[in-house]
């Protein structure tokens, strides 16, 4: 996605343009890449909070019943699996980008 | 990938776990109310049992629809004369309940939880089964 603007650009030493023309053409474009990655991790975030919720509350003896704790810390454990997966997949594509021989 | 889509198979395996879990709760009530000649409601105690009721449309789990009194096993009559609850002719109305049969019911629905949480624990594998793919 960044490549586009740098590619494109005349000058391509100008890698600051390329950024900057990234962040402009958020508001207009379709929620990028970062978006997606962002609200996934919010909502992974928000697992997590319900889980440690439930726990707590159980642990405190405001809730008698292990099923909502065990509900919440599957999905959470489930959701930051993918998570963590998909993060090593794009650190090695990165990894990769970098390794290539020009 | 669905993780927290609504009727994920995580809120099934979780809903049929609590009604085994009430079911289970009911058939203790039973069990320990099999001897009981005062309630509230005056007489004996009936045996109660739970309703289930499917979910909406889709897959959604179970819920638990009412938990209502057996109407349909008479109440036993046993003669004892020196019970306080005793009728005129000695005999004393007993709840009924059938402990054989509720031990039974207890196997049933704890095997059934059992299965509700081997659901669970296999989509939990098999969700970990995909994501080995991502290595």
């Amino acid at each position: 996605m960044a490549i586009n603007p740098i590619a494109g650009g005349p000058n391509p030493v100008s890698g600051v343009s390329g950024i900057q023309g990234t962040q402009r053409a958020q508001p207009t474009a379709k929620p990028g890449f970062q978006d997606t990655l962002q609200t996934y991790m919010k909502n992974v975030d928000k697992d997590q909070h319900a889980s440690s919720a439930a726990v707590k509350d159980l642990l405190s003896g405001k809730s008698e019943d292990v099923l909502p704790a065990v509900a919440a810390m599957a999905k959470a454990d489930m959701s930051f699996k993918l998570l963590v997966g998909v993060r090593n997949k794009m650190i090695e594509a990165y990894k990769q980008t970098l390794n290539m021989q020009v | 990938m669905a993780v927290n889509g609504v009727g994920s198979s995580v809120d099934i395996a979780v809903s049929g776990l609590r009604a085994q879990s009430q079911r289970m709760q009911v058939i203790a009530e039973n069990l320990a109310n099999a001897h009981t000649t005062r309630t509230a409601d005056g007489g004996p105690y009936r045996r109660r049992e739970v309703v289930l009721r499917a979910g909406g449309d889709g897959p959604s789990g179970v819920t638990i629809e009412t938990v209502r009194p057996d109407m349909e096993n008479p109440l036993q009559r046993v003669r004892m004369p020196g019970h306080p609850d005793a009728d005129a002719d000695g005999y004393v109305t007993m709840p009924n309940v059938s402990i054989p049969s509720e031990m039974m019911n207890l196997v049933v629905a704890s095997r059934a939880y059992q299965a509700n949480a081997a659901v669970l624990k296999r989509y939990q594998d098999s969700v970990d089964n995909a994501l080995e793919l991502l290595r």
